[in-house]
């Protein structure tokens, strides 16, 4: 199977819609500040949108909405909280804006740290650099789990995923990515439950892994 | 459709619909703080945002409280709307867009959560932004021209995420069905809207 390198037409479309989890979002966004003519057709579905919006039967508002709305429009509009601190210049704008776990190790050359996202149930979203030449252990998802690689590159069995490429895999993917790039893999990452790690190295790591 | 909405892509037309008329009334508030103005919008525009909202699950009452908030965007934010990239009813939804997953989110933690800009994406041929207005009626054309069963999907999608599969339930069609009837619509409108400007289709 050839990988497809970009988000699925139904997950672009919750996005462009206002659908797609927060965590998710995150991921999306991250992708499409690094693919601007899939930003454009993004920006192509909010027409549909606008059209759906034209085309729906309307309800009717409570009699006192507008003029409680003309009363509130001298309001101050809220402040928008300072950016927190955030230490890699080098994420895409969309992550510049949230503030970072620290780094923890996860194997030889394997790093992951939180990026202080809102989260959605279980699923949230995390920072994972992998070594030139490592390969994390083979894994399954238990739930959908959306990769958009920010610098270097690996391989599975499905291609080569490089800057900018967006995986999805759910969960009847067993996975075992393998960084290609001599510069170390980093990808921003939707996690949704736990990866299981398979196989004898895996069922030793797993303890000491909280991914 | 369950008889809630009417066909998209067919209405329209009308003086008092026609897209200028809105795209006026944004300009108008934007430079003049036109309270009248905000008021038209305001008549047209919150119930069809209310009832957006009910269609993605939400109680009347949320729905009200939703269409206020995002009007009082639309007043707050006038200045950055452009006719040129994008008509009201386009620049409005983006808005209602971003506010709603605000609205619906299920933890309450005020993380902020990556937006649409309201400015549309910057243009990265100097042609895009002559095309962006065009493409907005080349879009609805192209909506016209898809299958009914497509453009139902397509609509859902809209008011909820169809990856999960209650959506499918309430169409009772398996989600794996859900799933490629979009895919064939969107490839199909990607087909319609990747012609160049002016190709006769």
């Amino acid at each position: 199977m050839t990988a497809l390198r970009r988000p699925s037409e139904e997950r672009l479309l919750a996005y462009a819609a206002g659908t797609l989890s927060p965590p998710q979002s995150v991921v999306m966004a991250t992708h499409l500040a690094m693919r601007p003519d899939t930003a454009r057709w993004v920006g192509r579905l909010q027409a549909v949108g606008g059209e759906v919006l034209e085309t729906i039967e309307p309800a009717p508002v409570a009699d006192d909405l507008l003029a409680r709305t003309l009363a509130s429009l001298s309001t101050p509009e809220p402040e928008t909280p300072p950016q927190p601190a955030n230490d890699m210049t080098e994420l895409p704008e969309p992550l510049r804006g949230y503030a970072l776990g620290p780094w923890r190790w996860i194997g030889p050359d394997m790093r992951v740290r939180d990026v202080l996202a809102p989260r959605d149930g279980d699923c949230r979203v995390i920072l994972l650099s992998i070594g030139s030449g490592r390969t994390t252990p083979v894994h399954s998802h238990q739930g959908v789990e959306l990769t958009c690689v920010i610098s270097g590159a690996y391989e599975t069995d499905e291609g080569r995923f490089g800057p900018g490429d967006f995986e999805e895999a759910d969960g009847e993917v067993h996975h075992r990515p393998r960084t290609v790039s001599t510069e170390p893999c980093l990808c921003v990452v939707a996690l949704d439950g736990q990866i299981r790690l398979d196989g004898w190295i895996g069922r030793l790591l797993q303890p000491f892994v909280r991914l | 459709m369950h008889g809630m909405v009417s066909d998209i892509g067919l209405a329209r037309a009308g003086p008092m619909s026609g897209e200028f008329e809105h795209d006026r009334l944004i300009e108008a508030v934007a430079r003049d703080r036109d309270r009248e103005a905000f008021a038209v919008l305001f008549d047209h525009f919150a119930p069809r945002l209310k009832a957006w909202l009910m269609r993605s699950g939400a109680a009347p009452a949320a729905a009200d409280d939703f269409a206020q908030d995002a009007m009082l965007t639309v007043w707050r934010k006038a200045e950055m709307f452009d006719p040129t990239r994008a008509r009201a009813a386009t620049w409005i939804f983006t808005i209602a867009r971003n506010r709603r997953i605000d609205a619906l989110r299920r933890d309450n933690r005020p993380l902020p959560v990556p937006e649409i800009s309201l400015a549309g994406p910057e243009p990265d041929r100097p042609d895009d932004l002559l095309e962006a207005r065009q493409d907005e009626g080349r879009v609805r054309a192209a909506l016209r021209s898809l299958k009914p069963d497509q453009i139902e999907v397509i609509q859902m999608a809209f008011f909820q995420d169809l990856t999960h599969a209650e959506v499918a339930q309430s169409l009772a069609l398996p989600l794996g069905t859900v799933k490629s009837r979009i895919r064939n619509a969107m490839i199909k409108l990607r087909d319609l809207l990747d012609q160049p400007v002016g190709d006769p289709s």
